[in-house]
C-alpha cells in the first residue's frame, strides 16, 4: 500500500476526470445549444460549424463531437485502469484491465485465428466505440451510432480491411475469387463485396435510430394519450403528461442499453467474420512456403 | 440551431469517424493493451522461473537423496564385509590357538607318560636291586655260610626277573 502516495492519489482523479468529465461537458453543451424546444421532432445530428471543402462541406455535427466525448472517456479509463500495474498484487481495477484484455484476445483469437494477434485492440475499440456511443443515450445525448455516417465510416475501415487482406495473395488472385464458385457469378459476388460494408453501416445505424425513433414516437404518443384522457381538466393537470413517467424507460432499457451493446458486439463479429474469411490462409502460406523454397534454392 | 437530415451522407464526416476509429484502435494498443501485456508476460515470465527453480529444486534434492541412499547402501556394504573378515579372523585365531593348546596338551600327556615309564622302570631296578640285597643279607643269614656272592646273586636276579616278568 505504498502506492497511497499523494502524487498517485491525484494522477488518480486526473485520469478519472478524464473519463468522466467529457461526458459532463458533453450534457452541459447539449443543455446550452438545445434551443427551448416548441415540441418533440426527429431530426439528425446538429451542426456546429461547418468548414468549406471540396466535394462536401466539411461539418462537425454531435456525432463528431459525442464519438470524441468516447474517445476521450475511453482514454482516460484506460489510463485510470493501467495506472500503478503490478506484477505481484494486481489491484481491482488491475483485474478488471487484464479481463478486458484477456477477454477480447480470446474472442477476436477464437473468432479469426491466430494469424490476427493484432485485431484484438481494434475489435476492441469497435465494441468500445459502438457500445458507449449507443450508450450516451442514457445521458441525453445524442448517440453518434443514430448517424449513417459514423457508421460508414467503420464499415468504410473493415471494407479496407477485408480488401487487404483478400489481396495478401496478389491482385490476380483477388480478382480471381470473384468468380468463385463459376465465373457467371461474378457480378453478385461484386455486389456481396459492396453490400457488405453497406449493410453492416445501415443495420447499425437503423437499429439505434430506429430504437431513438420508437422512443420519440411513444413519448409522442403517450402525450397525445394524456391530452384525450385529462384534456378537461384543468390547464395545469392537463399538460403535466404524467403518464410520460415510466413507460419510455421501459422502452429505453432495450433499445438503449440491450439494443446498443448488442449492436456493438454484431458489429464486431460481423468484421471478425468478414475479414477472416476474406483472408486465403492457406494460398497465401503456400505461396509463402513456396518463395521461401526459392530462396533456398537460388 | 441548424440539424443534418435524418439520412444524410457526407464524405468528410464519414472520414472522420474513420479517422476516430483508429485514433481509438491506437489509444487502446497504446494505453491499455501494451501495458498490461506487458505485465501479464512480466507475471508469466515470474511464474515460468519460479516453476523452473522449483523443478531444478525437486531435481537436485532428489539426486542428493539418491547419492546418500547410494552412500548408505555401499557403507553397509562396507560395515558388513569388515564384520565379516573380523569373524573370519577372529575364527582363524581361535582355531590356531585351540589347536596349539591341544598340541601343547599332547605333549605335556606325552612327556608325563614316558616319565611316568622311566620312573616305572627306575622303581622297578631299584626294588630289584633292593631285593637281591634283601634276599642276600637275609640268605647270608639264613645259611650263615660263606658263598660265593656272585653265584647267588645270579641265581636270585634270575629269580627275581622270572617274578617280576609274571608280575607284569
Amino acid at each position: 500500500m505504498n502506492k497511497r502516495r499523494p502524487g498517485f492519489v491525484f494522477l488518480d482523479g486526473v485520469f478519472l476526470a478524464t473519463a468522466i468529465l467529457p461526458i459532463v461537458f458533453g450534457i452541459v453543451l447539449k443543455v446550452l445549444t438545445t434551443p427551448i424546444s416548441e415540441g418533440i421532432t426527429i431530426t439528425g445530428a446538429r451542426i456546429f460549424f461547418s468548414v468549406d471543402m471540396p466535394v462536401q462541406p466539411l461539418v462537425i455535427t454531435e456525432s463528431q463531437i459525442n464519438s470524441w466525448i468516447v474517445i476521450v472517456s475511453l482514454l482516460g479509463l484506460c489510463l485510470y485502469l493501467t495506472h500503478g500495474l503490478s506484477v505481484r498484487h494486481p489491484t481491482r481495477r488491475q483485474h478488471l484491465a487484464e479481463w478486458l484484455v484477456e477477454k477480447s484476445e480470446k474472442l477476436t483469437l477464437s473468432n479469426m485465428g491466430d494469424d490476427f494477434s493484432g485485431f484484438p485492440p481494434l475489435i476492441a475499440s469497435i465494441i468500445g466505440l459502438s457500445a458507449l456511443s449507443s450508450l450516451l443515450s442514457l445521458f441525453g445525448l445524442y448517440p453518434p451510432t443514430s448517424d449513417i455516417n459514423v457508421t460508414a465510416g467503420w464499415a468504410v475501415a473493415v471494407f479496407v480491411l477485408i480488401t487487404y487482406y483478400k489481396f495478401k495473395c496478389g491482385p490476380v488472385h483477388y480478382l480471381k475469387s470473384f468468380g468463385d464458385p463459376v465465373p457467371l457469378l461474378a457480378p453478385l459476388n461484386i455486389i456481396s463485396e459492396v453490400a457488405t460494408p453497406i449493410s453492416m453501416a445501415f443495420r447499425h445505424y437503423g437499429n439505434v435510430l430506429s430504437g431513438a425513433v420508437i422512443s420519440v414516437l411513444v413519448a409522442t404518443g403517450l402525450d397525445g394519450l394524456w391530452g384525450i384522457i385529462m384534456g378537461w381538466l384543468p390547464s395545469p393537470i392537463s399538460e403535466l403528461s404524467l403518464i410520460r413517467i415510466g413507460i419510455p424507460a421501459v422502452l429505453s432499457v432495450y433499445f438503449d442499453l440491450f439494443s446498443g451493446c448488442l449492436q456493438a458486439y454484431i458489429f464486431a463479429m460481423l468484421a471478425m467474420l468478414y475479414i477472416s474469411s476474406g483472408y486465403p490462409r492457406d494460398e497465401y502460406l503456400k505461396r509463402k512456403n513456396k518463395k521461401r523454397i526459392n530462396k533456398k534454392t537460388a | 440551431m441548424q440539424t443534418l437530415e435524418v439520412i444524410s451522407v457526407n464524405l468528410w464526416q464519414i472520414l472522420l469517424s474513420l479517422a476516430n476509429l483508429v485514433i481509438l484502435f491506437f489509444i487502446l494498443k497504446k494505453f491499455l493493451y501494451k501495458p498490461v501485456k506487458k505485465v501479464l508476460a512480466e507475471r508469466q515470465a515470474e511464474i515460468d522461473s519460479g516453476y523452473a527453480a522449483a523443478a531444478e529444486a525437486e531435481r537436485s534434492a532428489t539426486a542428493d537423496r539418491d547419492a546418500w541412499r547410494e552412500k548408505i547402501k555401499t557403507a553397509e556394504a562396507e560395515a558388513q564385509s569388515i564384520i565379516k573378515t573380523a569373524n573370519d579372523k577372529a575364527n582363524e585365531n581361535s582355531d590356531r590357538i585351540i589347536g596349539d593348546a591341544k598340541d601343547k596338551a599332547r605333549d605335556i600327556i606325552r612327556r608325563a607318560e614316558a616319565e611316568a615309564d622311566l620312573e616305572y622302570k627306575k622303581a622297578q631296578d631299584d626294588i630289584k636291586q633292593e631285593i637281591v640285597v634283601v634276599s642276600t643279607v637275609l640268605t647270608e643269614k639264613m645259611l650263615e655260610r660263606e658263598i660265593d656272592e656272585k653265584d647267588h646273586r645270579e641265581l636270585i636276579e634270575a629269580f627275581i626277573s622270572n617274578m617280576g616278568d609274571s608280575n607284569d
